[in-house]
């Protein structure tokens, strides 16, 4: 699933160890959610939304 | 499941594997030279064959424990491939091993093989994963 969130993190100057930090996961999740090769469950879309203050869709894709 | 870490979960796990392991070691010693040298009979023969299976069975637990305390939802997904890769690695190998047994007198696999030959194959499987995520 395509995603902003290097674009999100970039605009706070957040490093994905602090993404990681502040969502209390790893940084290779982090990654691995950044790239597209992992999809978070729906709680962490949620988190990953609360803290960039935005909408889950406005941070996915539906590539469909 | 890094080296690398502070989650407590991981640290918790690692520490106890270890200590389960010792103690599979030490069972397995044990075992072996009590039934070696003091040919035991009876039930005292099954109670040392299970000794240093308790261990192992010790770990199943310890790993599904882990899964439930581990929050990060990306390293529970990672494990459960690598396990699933060292499950299927495993069976694979032991079975196709038992077909040349049986067939093309091939060397007869010891069965106290399948435990190591699990985790270096869940070991490889995990190096996999991680590295298609990377």
């Amino acid at each position: 699933m395509k995603n902003r969130l290097r674009v999100l993190r970039a605009e706070r100057d957040w490093s994905q160890a602090d993404l990681a930090q502040r969502l209390e996961i790893s940084r290779q999740s982090v990654n691995a959610i950044e790239t597209g090769k992992f999809d978070p469950s729906l709680p962490l879309a949620f988190k990953l939304a609360r803290l960039f203050e935005t909408t889950i869709e406005a941070i996915f894709t539906d590539e469909n | 499941m890094e080296c690398k870490t502070n989650n407590p979960a991981v640290w918790r796990f690692t520490v106890h594997f270890i200590v389960l392991m010792l103690l599979y070691a030490v069972f397995s010693i044990l075992s072996t030279c009590v039934l070696l040298l003091l040919h035991p009979t009876g039930i005292v023969i099954w109670l040392l064959a299970l000794l240093p299976a308790l261990p192992i069975g010790g770990a199943v637990v310890l790993t599904g424990r882990y899964m439930s305390e581990e929050k990060d939802e990306f390293q529970r997904a990672v494990l459960v491939q690598a396990l699933l890769g060292g499950i299927g690695a495993t069976l694979v190998v032991t079975t196709a091993w038992g077909f040349l047994e049986n067939y093309a007198h091939f060397q007869r696999l010891n069965i106290l093989m399948i435990w190591p030959l699990y985790l270096i194959f869940v070991g490889i499987s995990y190096g996999l994963v991680k590295a298609r995520y990377r």
